[in-house]
């Protein structure tokens, strides 16, 4: 025996090492594993997220299926007892049709009708900007995406400017003051909101259309033609079929933001008692009904989930045609002809009727004592800097109000804040999804990132009210705090910036930091003068981009703001809720120049594409 | 530099994959030029990342002397930072956002050296590899060339014990590339560091390296001096990998196909009585010679006859083509050739030019002994 073993031991000295037994092998991987932080960060980020992401949204569906407060004399059960009461309330009660089928119907009808004249409106833009030699192209080309960087209840609010009838109280509308009363359907309700929705996503339509037309190869355009097809066969068998994954792309994606928008239908449909899905949810949690709240919201995320994996589906789908097309050879135009001014004249039309009048018209009547009436005396400048106005509650102009100025403070507190660690928090996960060696944990963090981009805000930060609004375990309560609003900001933009921070990383390949880990440089060293030093831009990027949606996002902090942490938005809308018309124009107007000008920013210092952030 | 020995080392990138390195056994000694030479994706690069620590082992163990820096079953990783080696990528990986002279002084600043020391060494590489013009430039402003001799001279600065380069020429012009081999050399002699060399170009292995290790699908073929490689190919993979054009190979897994590969298993059945299992043997072009007259055929040399039927100059030299009923032979030559295309000529080998390999392709060593002994006798 001992020889045999002897004998065996010299064989393996002479062969090198013995193979590694299974757990010799594992014991290795974790210590290569652990011997840097990536993989301890990556625990961190991913318990972390799994903290502000994953457990808010379990939070409200079990809110959904749970006795709340108020309600255990009726259900005669105990406060958190599982109960069908809610669901059933919801969906099937006599009071479901106003609860939630007809929001419901409405959001769909308003989806799709926004839908259909966009695409409409959309594509043919897109044609014209991106393949014909229409006036102006290049100018439109910037001029028609400007709607997408303003709120889109800045339109809402222009409308009412316009339309509003006595239906409201506070100043009446332009309409109404020269003697034309408009209708309820004109002035409020499915028209206004299908019609300023179906203008605000127009932009969608005009970037992943023309997208895709722009890397249209026009060779198998040519082929066809070569092959004796006329025009409009080459449009219908050829172009059409290869731009579906784009516009069925750009459908979707409308739908998912139509889905969450909320501060159109507040301000258009309520006067009209005119309900979707995101203000049904509001007035739940408004009116303290938790439980049906957590149905509709969770109602909302499913929609919002299914839309998007659709969506996830199709791009696959599109990435498919896109291998097809060599690049380069496109952008040849066609010749309009006696078309071209026409067609000039739609695209400046539609550029008048999203941008230049609601613009105007706000501006407008922030510097009109009476609307409509446009004579020298009518116009100051007292909404904007007056002092003791006779009005009831806010005395100065706007930009006097402390008020104001206090809520610009919150909104670049909170913004700036979240903005700064989501950022931050982006390009460490980008940094571990990339480097860590473990799989599992890439996987997770990448997936978990990504969740908040299926959840529209307005279910999101019922979530987010459902689980931090009552103190659990060591977190005290955060409802009323400014805490909340940074950490449910945080959570929202996190797809933004994890994708940001994933593409970065991806790009920057290993080899710069492996070649600092050659020379000699520890983990610690290579992240402070490698990696952030060569990320700075994109850093800036994950920054700004969600300052910039969070700077004009409402749906969040509608349901999470109190007054003492109003941001410009909610306060805005405040003063909308009073009826100080020309005050609340004149915030919308600060917000939209706000947003308008970041955004010019961010592309003049990335020199980055638009369409790259479309979805923020 | 003390010796880094491989042993057993192998390397799996995934649950299902085949090995990228498999059982590898390599020694490098101090003050040696290897190039690790093998066609596209044998797992050279793969070799060289385990080495400098930036690859995990799926098995085996690397020693530096005596020290293990990398052992699964015994669970030892040295991470590459503390492994003081040096690695020039095939990408160059130079850091976009330093000057050249701050590349240059990464390392050094690392180490804490003084500021007087740091600026004197950096100055001797810089002037070492002609750069120090660009000290102020950004990466983006040097050529490739240019960047190259930076990511040379950012890891000579440190002066590690070893330096690893992964096919640092593959993306120069032809000119550049010449100048940068005879630059490497003058390196190697200047600075003393054991140079690690991956490369797919056998040329430049074979006038660069004091040892080449040929590798392929994972494990190594053979290491030895270029001269071994070339002139005592270990089995039919490194004699068919290493030469241009290729070496000539009959193979005698078929008898009667071809009339050459008849008459060579009859010669070596002559020469070489009661040697079994030969499988192919091996001619290199060069060691093939011709004539027009059987006289002309020096004795005992292994010989039949021939059509022209190509005749290529390569610029200097030239490429006869010789067919044999359904065989192909080439022949090099810096003669100018006095044939015509489509004369009948007689080729010949001595026999001491004859690689043989049995039937697994493995060289017999026996053979070039009795070849040797018979040349001689003759
Ligand atoms: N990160 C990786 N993941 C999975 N497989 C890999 C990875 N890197 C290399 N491989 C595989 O391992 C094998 C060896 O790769 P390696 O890069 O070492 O080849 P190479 O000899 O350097 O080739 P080349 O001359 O093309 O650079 C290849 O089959 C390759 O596909
Ligand atoms: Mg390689």
């Amino acid at each position: 025996m001992a020889l045999l073993s002897e004998s065996a031991k010299a064989v393996a000295a002479a062969n090198g090492p013995a193979a590694p037994t299974a757990w010799q092998a594992w014991r290795y991987r974790l210590k290569v594993a652990l011997r840097e932080p990536t993989t301890l960060i990556g625990v961190l980020t991913a318990l972390l997220f799994t903290y502000l992401i994953v457990v808010p949204i379990i939070s409200i569906v079990l809110d959904a299926a749970r006795v709340q407060f108020g309600h255990e004399r009726r259900l005669s059960k105990d406060v958190g007892e599982f109960t069908l009461y809610y669901l059933d309330r919801v969906l099937f009660s006599p009071v479901s049709a106003d609860l939630f089928w007809r929001p419901l119907l409405n959001t769909l009808s308003v989806a799709m009708g926004a839908i259909l004249l966009s695409l409409v409106i959309g594509t043919v833009l897109a044609w014209l900007i991106s393949r014909t030699d229409m006036f102006g192209r290049r100018w439109f080309a910037t001029a028609l995406i400007v709607p997408y960087m303003l709120p889109a209840w800045t339109f809402a609010l222009a409308w009412t400017t316009l339309f509003k009838n006595r239906t409201v109280g506070g100043q009446p509308g332009w309409l109404e003051a020269v003697g034309l009363t408009p209708p309820d359907w004109l002035a409020y309700g499915r028209f206004p909101i299908t019609i300023i929705l179906a203008l605000h996503y127009t932009p969608f339509v005009i970037l992943l259309f023309g997208s895709a037309l722009r890397r249209f190869d026009s060779q198998l355009e040519d082929s066809a033609r070569i092959l004796g097809a006329r025009h409009h066969q080459v449009a219908l068998q050829i172009i059409l079929p290869l731009m579906r994954p784009a516009l069925l792309s750009s459908m979707v994606l409308i739908f998912a933001k139509c889905l969450g928008e909320f501060g159109v239908p507040y301000v258009l449909g309520l006067p009209v008692k005119f309900e979707v899905l995101s203000t049904s949810l509001f007035r739940s949690i408004a009116s303290r009904q938790t439980g049906v709240a957590g149905v509709i919201a969770g109602s909302i995320m499913l929609i919002g989930i299914i839309t998007l994996l659709i969506d996830a589906r199709l791009v696959r789908e599109a990435r498919r045609f896109v291998t097809i097309g060599s690049k380069g050879s496109m952008d040849r135009q066609s010749r309009l002809g006696r078309m071209r001014l026409p067609a000039a004249g739609f695209a400046a039309t539609v550029f008048l009727m999203s941008v230049g009048l609601p613009l105007l018209t706000l501006f407008l009547s922030t510097i009109m004592k009476l609307p409509a009436r446009f004579t020298l005396d009518n116009f100051t400048l007292d909404y904007w800097i007056g002092r003791d106005l006779d009005t009831v509650a806010l005395k100065t102009g706007i930009l006097l109000s402390p008020d104001l100025w206090a809520a610009a403070k919150n909104t670049l507190t909170i913004v700036g804040l979240a903005s700064v660690t989501s950022g931050i928090l982006g390009l460490l996960v980008g940094y571990v999804v990339i480097r860590t060696p473990v799989r599992l944990l890439s996987v997770y963090l990448r997936q978990v990132t990504f969740l908040p981009y299926l959840v529209p805000g307005i279910a999101f930060a019922a979530a987010y009210l459902s689980l931090f609004a009552v103190p659990r375990g060591p977190m005290p309560a955060l409802y009323g705090t400014v805490v909340i609003l940074v950490l449910a900001l945080i959570a929202d933009q996190m797809p933004y910036a994890s994708r940001a921070g994933i593409s970065a990383m991806t790009q920057l390949g290993k080899d710069p930091e492996e070649a600092a880990q050659i020379a000699g440089a520890g983990w610690l060293r290579r992240m402070t003068s490698i990696v952030i030093p060569i990320q700075k831009g994109s850093l800036v990027t994950g920054v700004l981009l969600p300052f910039i949606s969070g700077i004009k996002g409402l749906s969040l902090f509608v349901i999470l703001a109190v007054p003492s942490t109003d941001v410009l938005t909610t306060y805005s809308l405040r003063l909308v809720d009073y009826h100080y018309t020309q005050a609340a124009n004149a915030v919308v107007l600060i917000i939209a120049a706000i947003a308008y000008l970041g955004t010019l920013i961010t592309q003049k210092l990335t020199r980055t594409n638009l369409a790259e952030g479309l979805g923020s | 530099m003390p010796t880094i020995n491989l042993r057993g080392a192998q390397k799996n990138y995934g649950v299902n994959s085949a090995n990228a390195v498999s059982d590898l056994d390599l020694e490098i000694r101090d003050g040696e030029f290897m190039c690790l030479l093998g066609p596209s994706g044998c797992g050279k690069t793969t070799t060289l990342r385990m080495i400098a620590g930036l690859e995990n082992l799926s098995g085996g163990e690397i020693r530096v002397g005596d020290r293990v820096v990398d052992c699964v079953s015994g669970g030892v990783f040295v991470p590459p930072e503390k492994r003081e080696m040096g690695l020039v990528f095939q990408s160059y990986a130079l850091w976009p956002h330093l000057t050249i002279e701050r590349n240059t002084d990464f390392g050094l600043r690392l180490r804490k050296l003084p500021k007087a020391e740091r600026e004197e060494r950096v100055e001797r590489v810089m002037q070492a590899l002609d750069i120090a013009k660009y000290r102020d430039r950004y990466p983006s402003q040097l050529s490739g060339g240019q960047q190259q001799r930076v990511a040379l001279a950012r890891m000579l600065a440190i002066n590690p014990g070893v330096l690893l380069l992964d096919e640092p020429l593959s993306n120069l012009d032809a000119r550049l590339r010449l100048e940068m081999r005879a630059e490497l050399k003058r390196l190697h002699k200047e600075f003393k560091t054991t140079i690690v060399f991956v490369t797919h170009d056998q040329w430049e292995a074979m006038t660069l390296a004091t040892t080449i290790a040929v590798m392929n699908e994972g494990t190594l073929q053979q290491i030895g001096t270029p001269n071994d490689i070339y002139d005592r190919p270990a089995n039919r993979f490194v004699a068919e990998f290493v030469g241009s054009p290729p070496i000539n190979i009959l193979d005698f897994g078929d008898p009667g196909t071809s009339d050459v590969t008849d008459k060579a298993e009859a010669y070596l059945a002559a020469h070489l009585p009661g040697l079994r299992s030969i499988g192919s043997v091996g001619i290199r072009p060069e060691a093939i010679g011709y004539a027009a007259r059987t006289e002309d055929v020096p004795e005992g040399s292994f010989s039949g006859e021939t059509t022209v039927t190509g005749v290529l100059p390569t610029g200097g030299n030239w490429i006869l083509e010789l067919r044999t009923d359904n065989h192909t032979l080439f022949l090099t030559t810096h003669v100018p050739p006095r044939v015509e295309q489509g004369a009948r000529v007689l080729f010949f080998a001595p026999p001491e030019a004859l690689h043989v390999f049995d039937a697994d392709g493995r060289r017999i060593a026996e053979a070039d002994d009795r070849l040797r002994s018979t040349a001689t006798y003759n």
